[in-house]
């Protein structure tokens, strides 16, 4: 453990759960505004000062952001942590942008086209407030996927984190969902294809899929009623839903603290039970972290969340941001011709994310297409959402987790593989 | 010149189609077998030397100086057999082929040519100074890994021209095709990929046989008594050695190439798995884009040797399993080892499954011809649960999910249990030996698959391989529409 002066601190013993920390830096001033005060220019110091303390004095605003600003994460390997702090900047990203598109479009069929035409032709920034929607869907899928890497192989899923492991998977699900049925509104010749494939999907299903096929579309055939529902889908039951699983992963996360990689927990003293028992000892918040093995409860080094790991966060954060705000503009988002249920010549083509999966379509035969999509993705999608319940062994480090790993391997490497071939079949169509 | 140049390859060299087509069978199939073996190798060299870094590992420094020392030999007489190939083999007896493949991928040749250059060059420095450079390790290593990046867009080069051949960009045109659309015509990729995993196999099965042999060598029969038992010198001493020494020598050799048999096996093994999805995958393009080809291979009569490769890929995971099998029982690990055996006889029971041929003729069209395409036990010549779809694919699906838990369990009771190395029944060797055989024959047999699917074309729908024109018209053969398919 590495206090922040880079002193010992061997008597230092963890406070009780949410009690502010005494020794930080503004501490004494927290009562009328602390050290947020120097950030503002002289001439409005009084006022703000004045504003801080009646917020102070109503919610504790001072006491909270230094819990969280001062909390221990650990030292080693902080760039990779950034990753889920970028997800969620752009995760705001995507609201914002959002909200700007519901002001002009209209959930209709015979309106859908012509409101982003509008939009494009008329509105100022409306075109690149569309392309900086669609390169934040394409970035934010990276990024979760990155991020749920990143998690699985520090095995970061483990005990106690389990429950946030199954969030975060949700979450993942819930992005991909996002995306599928933000690409069926536009309602061109795109998104009008996208649809028909994507609400036949479901018909595979034995037994009830005919039933949600016809309860996605409102009736037989891909229209209005399919509209209306994947947009209520899309702006309303979908965000509701992120949102509500965001604050669970960030709450989860407070509560059990970053975990990082094994190589956090490294022992390097002869007696390796001693050493884990001096950082337990030693501890800053939020560790140890309840319900974990004591060796993987404290990390071996930590520093302050502010400024060292925000810093980072900051910086990845930003690049993101500006390379999707520049993509936005260079690239735009394309919008095909209106929707044309009679065109013979249209051939659809896929998101890269959903490459794979329609990669998938093409290799199975009509016969195993329902066991290839369904069997085949549900197993792969049921055994990463209860993966830290499968795998029980207490390791961390990669190379002594090979069950998990050699068929995560061959999984990752496929899925790869699939979206390969999906992108050379485009080339080739 | 490009006219006098074809001036002097259009007349045919004297001889049969067949007597050709076996000679550049023959020298480019023996080609193929050392060239993947210096990539994979060099993928192995780089992987071994890496960790030997980080983890002072002297078995890997071991087996990367062992596969560099090789890398001269096997480097030259490769390099010799595809210059023989091209001189005199190729431009020889298919000269039209030659140079009217030439004027199209040109510069696709041309960068293949300066990667064999800088093969040359970093193979050849890393071969005569691996010892001298030890002292710089580090750039070592680095110049491993530009090896590896050369050699990887060496075969990526020849794959754009062998891929050409199968599924032409253009049908119909061999000439004026971007170049950019022969990189991604629709079977590069997957074969691209096909081989670079394959090569890998292959290095990690001779790694594996040449290890079991060693093995073999160290533990000889007449000797493992005194081994085992350490009471008496074996039978030849080495001069004023003292005593007890030897059979400490022979001990940690036989350690070693325990060791570095199951690490080439784990490779072998393990990337043949990838290999079933990848080449499941790459047959599905050949399909797409190819059904000639396709039709050839899954009807016609290389279907039988089809199915000779799916009977390898079975007996490649019989052997493996059988080999964790034995090694975990020579461990002592007996409970684990049972777990392999049920896995082994499961992988058994589904081989002998797959090992059905969907017709009992030379071709699914004889069948049809001779009005016998129905049940056997109707008459007929066709078996019913030798189909491909679905029991072959099945078969296949369940191949690799087993093999997947066979190798999960494998590494999981090596990594919980600390094995020693030096105690592998002799009869494990075996396995190995069997299974890198069975490695480098699936590359044989791959080989033979895809360079006979086109046939009648050297080109697939472009130069043909009797009269060596360039044809406007379709394959001489029945439509496709009109061509008997099996359920």
């Amino acid at each position: 453990m590495t206090p922040r002066d880079g002193t010992e601190t061997p008597e230092a013993v963890r406070p009780p759960e949410g009690t502010p920390r005494t020794d930080l830096p503004g501490d004494g001033e927290a009562e009328d505004g602390g050290d947020f005060i120097t950030l503002v220019p002289g001439p409005l110091t009084g006022v703000f000062r004045r504003g801080w303390a009646w917020l102070e004095d109503r919610t504790g605003i001072t006491a909270a952001l230094h819990r969280r600003l001062y909390e221990a994460v650990p030292k080693q390997g902080g760039w990779f942590y950034t990753l889920g702090s970028a997800t969620l900047v752009i995760i705001l990203v995507q609201f914002f942008t959002g909200i700007f598109l519901l002001l002009d479009y209209v959930p209709s069929v015979t309106q859908a086209y012509s409101s982003l035409e509008f939009l494009r032709t008329n509105d100022l920034f409306g075109d690149w407030m569309r392309g900086i929607h669609l390169w934040g869907a394409y970035i934010l899928m990276l990024l979760i996927g990155l991020h749920a890497l990143r998690t699985f192989m520090s095995a970061s899923y483990k005990k106690p984190r389990e429950l946030n492991w199954m969030v975060g998977v949700t979450l993942f699900f819930l992005v991909l969902a996002m995306a599928i049925t933000g690409a069926m509104l536009p309602w061109d010749q795109a998104s009008y294809w996208t649809a028909t494939v994507v609400t036949n999907i479901p018909h595979y299903l034995p037994i009830i899929g005919n039933g949600v096929r016809t309860l996605w579309r409102g009736g037989d055939f891909v229209g209005q009623i399919t509209l209306t529902r994947t947009f209520a889908l899309h702006i309303w039951v979908l965000p509701a839903l992120l949102v509500a699983l965001i604050g669970a992963h960030l709450l989860l996360l407070f509560r059990h603290g970053e975990f990082g990689s094994w190589v956090n927990y490294r022992t390097t003293s002869a007696d390796p039970a001693a050493e884990v028992a001096e950082r337990v000892r030693r501890a800053e918040p939020p560790y140890p972290t309840r319900g974990a093995e004591p060796l993987y409860s404290v990390p071996r080094e930590t520093v302050d969340f502010f400024p060292n790991q925000l810093f980072k966060d900051t910086v990845v954060s930003f690049v993101l941001v500006i390379f999707v705000f520049v993509m936005g503009l260079i690239s735009g988002a394309p919008l095909d011709g209106p929707a044309n249920p009679a065109t013979l010549t249209y051939v659809p083509t896929p998101e890269w994310f959903y490459l794979p999966l329609d990669q998938l379509l093409v290799f199975f035969p009509t016969q195993l297409v329902g066991f290839g999509v369904f069997i085949i993705v549900g197993i792969g999608a049921t055994v990463m959402l209860l993966l830290p319940f499968i795998d029980r062994n207490p390791e961390r480090h990669p190379i002594r987790r090979p069950d998990v790993l050699v068929p995560a391997f061959f999984l990752i490497g496929t899925v790869i593989y699939l979206a390969m071939l999906g992108v050379n079949r485009l080339y080739n169509l | 010149m490009p006219q006098m140049i074809l001036a002097l390859s259009t007349n045919p060299v004297p001889g049969t189609v067949l007597t050709n087509t076996v000679m550049v069978g023959m020298v480019a199939l023996l080609h193929v077998l050392f060239a993947t073996f210096l990539i994979g190798s060099s993928t192995l060299v780089a992987l071994s030397e890496g960790i030997s870094m980080v983890t002072h590992d002297e078995r890997h420094e071991r087996l990367a100086r062992s596969l560099v020392h090789w890398w001269g030999y096997v480097f030259s007489t490769g390099a010799a057999i595809a210059i023989f190939f091209v001189i005199f083999v190729l431009v020889g007896v298919w000269g039209r082929f030659f140079v009217t493949f030439q004027q199209f991928t040109f510069w696709v040749w041309f960068f293949e040519a300066l990667t064999f250059i800088g093969e040359i060059v970093l193979l050849y420095t890393l071969y005569a100074n691996w010892e001298r450079m030890r002292a710089y390790r580090r750039t070592r290593l680095g110049m491993v890994i530009l090896l590896n990046i050369d050699q990887w867009f060496q075969m990526f080069f020849i794959d754009v021209i062998a891929s050409q051949m199968l599924t032409p960009t253009v049908q119909g045109a061999t000439v004026n095709t971007s170049y950019l659309l022969q990189f991604l015509n629709p079977t590069n990729l997957p074969l691209t990929i096909h081989r670079t995993i394959g090569n890998i196999a292959w290095a990690g099965a001779i790694v594996t046989i040449t290890s079991a042999f060693q093995y073999l060598r160290a533990t000889r029969r007449e000797e493992a008594p005194a081994l085992a038992s350490g009471r008496r010198e074996p039978v030849r001493a080495l001069g004023a050695m003292p005593e007890g020494e030897l059979v400490r020598e022979r001990n940690r050799e036989a350690a070693y190439w325990d060791w570095a048999g199951q690490w080439g096996m784990l490779f072998a093994f393990g990337f043949t798995i990838v290999q079933v999805w990848v080449g499941y995958s790459y047959a599905k393009e050949i399909q797409l884009h190819s059904l000639d080809s396709w039709y050839q291979m899954m009807y016609g009569w290389i279907s039988n040797i089809f199915l000779g490769q799916f009977a390898g890929i079975g007996l490649i995971f019989i052997f493996g399993v059988a080999y964790f099998w034995r090694r975990l029982k020579a461990a002592g690990q007996t409970a684990l080892a049972r777990r392999q055996q049920v896995l082994l006889v499961l992988l058994i029971l589904l081989f002998l499954f797959g090992l059905q041929p969907a017709w009992f003729a030379g071709s699914y069209p004889d069948i049809v011809a001779a009005h016998l395409d129905k049940p056997f036990w109707q008459g007929g010549l066709e078996d019913p649960l030798g189909f491909f779809f679905p029991w072959k694919v099945i078969v296949l699906i369940a191949d690799v999910l087993i093999a997947i838990f066979a190798l999960t369990f494998y590494l999981r009771a090596r990594v919980r249990t600390p094995m020693t190395m030096g105690q592998a029944s002799r009869g494990s060797q075996r396995l190995l030996i069997a299974l890198g055989i069975v490695v480098g024959l699936m590359m044989l047999i791959m080989g033979i698959i895809r360079e006979s699917s086109r046939s009648p074309y050297l080109v697939n729908q472009n130069i043909t391989i009797n009269h060596q024109v360039i044809l406007q018209q379709p394959a001489p053969n029945l439509p496709l529409n009109q061509r008997p398919i099996g359920p």
